[in-house]
């Protein structure tokens, strides 16, 4: 018996057309100047023109229905656009989160209010979600959060804070995990809940923090008697955690797992053609296999996610190898490019290697660092 | 796909439960042959699963052969059996009639080849691929030097330019067609191997108590096979991938060279990230003989070297993805098709 599986899934002429699409367009944006690729785009590099304008080319919103501004497609549409917008470095993390984990929340929970009025700028590349997990003592910790949603007349009133919310400044609403009745004894997972909060109300602060190469894309965001109206809570009362965990185990397996530094590669691969010596031929073998399977296991489970089915342990194991991956691309490159006399670099090429290396430290951290996923791991195991 | 569920996988499954019990591979080391095993598998046909029905096999599709491949390399199968069916293939292709009894395959390079089972297996199909031909020796005729072997079917290099082939035929069969086949049936087995050493070692350290409670408590043990798992399903994958591909292109074989060498250079690399923990969480138990964990982790060692190391193949592919435009190699990453069409 099987313990691992994966389905192997032909590329669908229908979705190779869409990619042929993405290809061109992000060729012509490139060549227009429009952009400066990156690696670690989908979460560091924002930029609200051009989230309109793949808007406006209809790739966000591809998996609702046209009823609230989608396209009617199915995630794995969504998939290649996102996978051909992370090799392409492209600045999509504007639209990012509210396109993967915040439509899809209010579809299932959200009011059709809501629906009708949110989605549809979701998808028009307008309207922009963060993150509201963290807390200052709610890392990995994450039941440990404080941060308090009071019952008050007709909502909610929210008191504490959120950290490391990326692109929390150019974003209209934040989705945060509040704790809205105490914990249970030692039972920390129940009475708390799912709020979206829009972040224009009386009472909220939003401050940037700097990263390390000086970048300010996350951010502290404090609430202070912040009024939230009652149909802001998303899902069940007291019902966040299971809501949360659920849908953390299925974003952990995306493209953006193991593919954030591919620009780095790529960009590489372009000065290089023809010019690798024996070992880093070797190099670049072993990596571009590694990429592979990591791709197929991916898509694999995309399929099956699909299918309606959720292959929580693979997901989790995906995503350690995945951020392992990421992290070894950009020191291969660092590697191949000895091939290369250092005056034949070219300045792009300094620049995106430069910014991987600088960015690499959260991708073993974000969505879960890599000791909560083998934690998770090793209990699928039957070893906790 | 590796598909558990076909006729041949699931006649092989029986076969080796019934037949290939945990003292099977150590009784078979001490010097037991299980005939028994063997004789079960060749009176059911299995061996000649890939053989076309015009030379008496049953062409079963490549699916489920591997399914029942899967199945022997988690038993540690003592016999040849994925070393037969890829002879057998070859064989069949060449028009050479197959023999009765186990056999084993060998690329030849220069008047020696590197032969696995050589000690076990009646015949020895030799692929030549400069005069494009496949050659039946018997085993016994070809000339062994002394060595230590890594794993009781390992190869060993046997020379035949002395000796006489039994029959051999010009072949149209290109050497990436054979090298997919062979390198395909080796990943699966080594994906099987993998997963059923992670399987040996969480019963391990589940059971066996230190500082008064299991070793599964530790996170430091729970850490260390994480990471092997995460490997194990890469390795699962990577087969997987291979054998659908030689599927697809049942009759090209050649085109499924380039997913079969990926998984060749993914699961040859993952070997030691994964046999490290498995012996290091086993302790000192690990490195008996006495226990399991050897059937695996020595047929992963040898298999490995399989048509050369991880580092030729990795080599291999990287020179022809070294003057491959990055559009090309992505198309390759994302969709398989690593030609350009």
């Amino acid at each position: 018996m099987q313990r691992f599986n994966f389905p192997v899934v032909q590329p669908d002429p229908a979705l190779e057309e869409l990619r042929s699409e993405l290809q061109a367009f992000l060729k012509e944006e490139r060549d227009a100047g429009n952009f400066r690729p990156e690696p670690e785009c989908w979460m560091a590099s924002s930029d609200t023109e051009f989230s309109k304008k793949m808007g406006k080319r209809g790739w966000i919103g591809l998996t609702w229905s046209s009823k609230y501004g989608g396209h009617d497609k199915t995630a794995l549409e969504r998939y290649i656009v996102t996978e051909e917008t992370l090799r392409a470095g492209a600045p999509v993390g504007a639209h990012w989160i509210a396109d993967r984990q915040h439509a899809p929340m209010l579809i299932e929970h959200g009011t059709e209010e809501q629906k009708l009025d949110i989605l549809p700028r979701i998808a028009a590349g307008e309207c922009y979600f963060a993150i509201g997990l963290s807390e200052p003592g709610a890392g990995s910790d994450l039941a440990n959060v404080k941060t308090k949603a009071e019952k008050v007349e007709g909502g909610w009133k929210v008191n504490g804070q959120k950290i490391w919310s990326s692109g929390a400044h150019i974003s209209h609403y934040m989705v945060a995990i509040l704790r809205t009745s105490p914990a249970d004894g030692r039972n920390r997972h129940v009475g708390l809940s799912q709020i979206m909060i829009d972040l224009s109300l009386p009472g909220v602060t939003i401050k940037p923090i700097t990263d390390l190469s000086g970048d300010a894309h996350f951010n502290e965001v404090y609430f202070e008697d912040v009024i939230v109206p009652d149909d802001c809570l998303l899902g069940e009362e007291g019902g966040g955690w299971k809501q949360v965990t659920g849908e953390l185990a299925m974003e952990r397996s995306g493209p953006e797992r193991f593919l954030s530094s591919y620009i780095t590669l790529e960009t590489a691969l372009h000065q290089l053609q023809g010019k690798l010596g024996s070992d880093s031929q070797a190099r670049l073998g072993k990596l571009i296999a590694n990429l592979r399977t990591l791709r197929g296991m991916s898509w694999g489970i995309a399929n099956l996610l699909h299918q309606g089915v959720s292959p929580e342990t693979e997901a989790a194991l995906v995503k350690d190898l995945g951020n392992r991956l990421e992290n070894d691309l950009t020191l291969q490159v660092r590697a191949l490019l000895n091939d290369l006399p250092e005056e034949e670099w070219s300045d792009e090429m300094r620049r995106i290697l430069n910014i991987g290396i600088l960015r690499s430290p959260p991708n073993t951290l974000r969505g879960g660092t890599t000791e909560v996923m083998r934690g998770i791991t090793a209990r699928q195991l039957g070893l906790r | 796909m590796i598909n558990s569920e076909g006729m041949v996988a699931e006649t092989a499954a029986k076969i080796y439960t019934d037949l290939c019990g945990r003292e099977v591979p150590h009784e078979a080391e001490a010097g037991q042959y299980p005939q028994a095993l063997w004789d079960a598998l060749a009176e059911n046909g299995l061996p000649l699963a890939w053989v076309s029905e015009d030379n008496g096999g049953f062409g079963a599709d490549y699916d489920e052969v591997f399914g029942a491949i899967w199945v022997s390399a988690e038993a540690a199968s003592p016999v040849p059996f994925a070393e037969t069916l890829i002879a057998n293939w070859l064989l069949d292709r060449a028009g050479v009639a197959i023999p009765d009894g186990a056999s084993t395959f060998a690329l030849l390079d220069g008047n020696a080849a590197s032969v696995p089972f050589a000690g076990t297996a009646d015949h020895v199909a030799v692929y030549d691929a400069g005069k494009n031909a496949i050659a039946l020796y018997k085993t016994a005729d070809g000339s062994a030097a002394d060595g230590q072997a890594l794993s009781p079917d390992s190869d060993t290099r046997l020379d035949f330019s002395t000796a006489t082939p039994v029959a051999s035929a010009a072949t149209n069969l290109s050497r990436r067609a054979v090298e997919a086949l062979i390198l395909t049936v080796r990943a699966v087995q080594m994906a099987s191997a993998i997963e059923a050493a992670l399987n040996l070692s969480i019963a391990y350290v589940s059971d066996r108590e230190q500082f008064g409670r299991p070793l599964s408590k530790f996170q430091a043990i729970q850490h260390q096979l994480a990471v092997a798992a995460s490997e194990s399903a890469a390795a699962t994958m990577a087969a997987t991938q291979a054998a659908s591909a030689l599927a697809r292109n049942a009759d090209d074989p050649e085109k499924a060279w380039h997913e079969a060498v990926v998984a060749k250079v993914q699961i040859g690399h993952s070997v030691e990230a994964v046999t490290v923990p498995f012996h290091q969480v086993h302790g000192a138990m690990g490195y008996t003989q006495e226990y399991d964990l050897h059937h695996y982790t020595r047929r992963l060692w040898a298999w490995r070297d399989t048509l050369g190391n991880e580092h030729r193949w990795s080599k291999l592919l990287g020179a022809e993805l070294a003057v491959t435009s990055p559009d090309q190699i992505w198309k390759g990453v994302t969709t398989g098709a690593w030609i350009a069409s």
